[in-house]
């Protein structure tokens, strides 16, 4: 029992280190994924830089979603998923056997396609994360930091204790961005946050990641090449599971390498 | 509202009205009821068949023959029950029965009845959507009628009977000389600790294979194992129940003696699967999205059960619950070989002594029927233990709606 502790302890400190260049917050080194036998990942090249926003675009289906839950192990929550590869946070490979997923999903938050706030209080919502993690933080002033970096606090700060259900869609999501914020985390992810919204609501998610890019590193999933024009300062794009071309956003909406980003970007897919 | 609905829905109550009063005399076993209850029966078929009619013109399919056929079969099936001989003698063929001729002519109308609904729902699935839109509503309310009619009836019934037994003495005391005086007051206690035992006990056991099947498991062959074990335990016969906890609770575990204890594990293992089913659909029906929201803001797979799964799902787990507990509050089988005896064991003191219960109760007093005056007792105890069941479901609705609230 006591050796079997004592082995686990010294796995914990030798968790696979590597010293990643200046800026690169996460680093996705040669990451394969399967779902059961269907390869969705091949071998995947990708770093991601510190206070940027990077951009994922590419074809329904090719591969985004896969890629970006692949950043914080959620596609553990699928048991068919198996993976091959490395994923660097902070120089600690995510996919050690060593790491704690909670640990790293508390680091790197996620905000999904479809608004899903829980169907209780504005103020639970908020303070779940803080909650769940032991965090010990005083819940008005977090619930108010939180839904004031999200945008949202004006909207709802004399209702904090109604249910988040009764919110508009785009507040919603915007709520849920407040709820990832909560863990004090050090990036976000977003899949197609605005997929659900109208242009309105849009606009100001899309002010919202601009601000975030301050304090926190951002990836984003969009179907939108105008969104990811505007908000993304680097692009990946992808194709049937393969990243085709990685850059500056400038240089892959202006001067694409190769064919098929050119095709896509300009429309002319098919 | 069309005209057109007013009358159908009209000759509708008629009919129903019709099909009560038949119910009623076939209960007082009355001859009438054949012939009312199949008269309604064709009423129903009428209007069915009117707005099938109805259908047919307006789509101008022109598809008179059914109701020829359907015209021809009724006029024909009254006219031979009129000339069968009343009453009908088999004597000659060596069958020593005598039919009355109304059998016959209700038999007829009930087959004409039911070949009439027949060829007035045909129609309704050659039409598109309206047709197949009006078709489904007479169905539903038909069928509605059907279902709410005997649960009516049994309530009714029990109300009317047990009414006059029910006394403050019968109420507050112990049997006495077989049945024939005193009360239930024992029974009551009994089958009220009887079932709450029996929840405590299956509540953390359903709700936890609940979750295990729901939320650990992987989709294999041990949750398939898993869950045709728990398939085949509800459709177990609750007899079969009332003996393996007799060979096993009380010739094992418990000395050769009944006791409340050894009834309400019993009683747990039939609710069991109730409980568990429910609450696995409960679990199931909480969305996949809120699940991926807590386990992405760092909350373990516990902590997301516990915060996000467990208190929306808990109205659809109290129900089902309850609703088992119902079931377990009627049954007999179960506790008559485990735990109760018909008198004698007074008010429920322990766990391990034999109580007195409802269900048992009123077997026994069945059984004594035509020996001792203890008819009435019977009926009262019946409207005790429906009370009694009404009543727990009622607390289900309370719980849920309170819950719903919440959440
Ligand atoms: N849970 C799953 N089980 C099996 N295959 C999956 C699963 N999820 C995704 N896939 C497959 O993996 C591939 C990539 O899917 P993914 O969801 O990552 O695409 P996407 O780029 O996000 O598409 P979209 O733009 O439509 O959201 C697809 O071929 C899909 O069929
Ligand atoms: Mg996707």
């Amino acid at each position: 029992m006591f050796a079997k502790i004592q082995e686990l302890l010294e796995k914990e400190s030798s968790c696979e280190r590597t010293d990643l260049p200046d800026r690169v917050k996460m680093k996705v080194q040669d990451f394969d994924l399967w779902y059961d036998d269907i390869q969705a990942l091949k071998s995947v090249d990708m770093d991601v830089e510190e206070n940027k926003v990077t951009a994922i675009i590419g074809p329904s289906g090719c591969g985004k979603s896969t890629l970006i839950r692949s950043l914080n192990r959620m596609n553990d929550t699928i048991p068919s998923v198996r993976t091959e590869g490395k994923v660097w946070l902070d120089g600690y490979n995510i996919y050690d056997d060593v790491t704690d997923c909670v640990d790293i999903r508390r680091k790197v938050g996620m905000v999904f396609q479809k608004p899903n706030p829980f169907p209780f209080s504005i103020e639970n919502n908020v303070f779940y994360g803080c909650e769940v993690n032991g965090m010990d933080v005083d819940k008005d002033k977090t619930v108010e930091r939180c839904l004031k970096q999200a945008a949202i606090w004006d909207e709802v700060k004399d209702r904090l204790d109604e249910n988040a259900l009764s919110l508009s869609g785009g507040q919603q999501q915007r709520l849920c961005i407040a709820r990832a914020l909560a863990t004090e985390p050090e990036v976000i992810l977003m899949d197609e946050p605005c997929s659900a919204l109208d242009p309105i609501a849009t606009a100001k998610i899309e002010d919202l990641i601009d601000e975030l890019k301050k304090d926190y590193t951002v990836v984003i999933v969009t179907h939108n090449m105008q969104q990811a024009a505007r908000v993304s300062d680097y692009t990946a794009y992808m194709y049937l599971g393969e990243l085709i071309e990685f850059g500056k956003t400038t240089q892959i909406f202006e001067n694409p390498k190769k064919k098929s980003t050119e095709k896509y970007i300009t429309g002319r897919f098919g | 509202m069309s005209l057109r609905k007013i009358i159908a829905l009209w000759i509708f109550i008629v009919s129903a009205g019709v099909a009560i009063y038949g119910f009623w005399n076939l209960y007082n076993q009355s001859e009438i009821g054949y012939w009312t209850m199949a008269g309604s029966l064709l009423l129903i078929s009428v209007v069915c068949y009117a707005s099938g009619i109805h259908h047919h013109i307006i789509s101008k399919r022109q598809k008179g023959l059914p109701m020829l056929v359907y015209g021809t079969f009724v006029l024909s099936a009254a006219a031979l029950s009129i000339y069968i001989p009343n009453p009908l003698d088999l004597r000659p063929w060596e069958i020593y029965v005598r039919i009355p001729n109304s059998f016959f002519f209700s038999l007829f109308m009930l087959l004409s009845g039911l070949f009439g609904a027949y060829l007035s729902f045909r129609p309704f699935y050659d039409y598109k959507k309206e047709g197949a839109q009006v078709g489904a509503y007479y169905v539903f309310y038909l069928t509605l009628l059907f279902t709410l009619f005997p649960l009516f009836l049994i309530i009714f019934n029990i109300v009317t009977r047990g009414m006059g037994g029910i006394t403050w003495e019968f109420l507050t005391q112990d049997i006495v000389s077989m049945g024939e005086e005193g009360g239930v007051f024992p029974a009551i206690l009994g089958t009220l600790a009887m079932i709450s035992l029996t929840a405590i006990i299956v509540l953390p056991l359903g709700v936890g294979t609940a979750i295990y099947l729901a939320e650990y498991a992987k989709k294999g062959l041990a949750v398939r194992v898993i869950r045709t074990a728990v398939n085949i335990l509800q459709g177990t016969p609750s007899i079969v129940h009332g003996l393996f906890g007799y060979a096993f609770f009380v010739l094992i575990l418990f000395d050769g003696k009944k006791c409340l204890l050894a009834g309400a594990l019993t009683l747990a293992i039939l609710t069991l699967p109730i409980v568990t089913r429910s609450a696995e659909e409960a679990l199931n029906s909480i969305p996949g999205e809120l699940r991926d929201a807590s386990l992405a803001l760092g909350a373990t797979k516990w902590q997301t059960i516990r915060k996000m799964v467990l208190p929306p799902s808990l109205p659809g787990i109290l129900t089902g619950t309850v609703l088992g507990l119902g079931r377990a509050a009627g049954e007999t089988a179960p506790i008559m070989f485990t735990a109760v005896y018909f008198s004698g064991a007074g008010t429920p003191s322990s766990l391990l002594k034999p109580v007195q219960a409802l269900p048992y109760h009123l077997l026994s007093l069945y059984r004594l029927v035509g020996y001792r005056d203890v008819e009435q007792q019977a009926w009262a105890t019946a409207l005790i233990l429906l009370m009694i069941v009404l009543g727990i479901n009622f607390i289900a609705i309370i719980l849920r709606e309170k819950y719903r609230q919440r959440f």
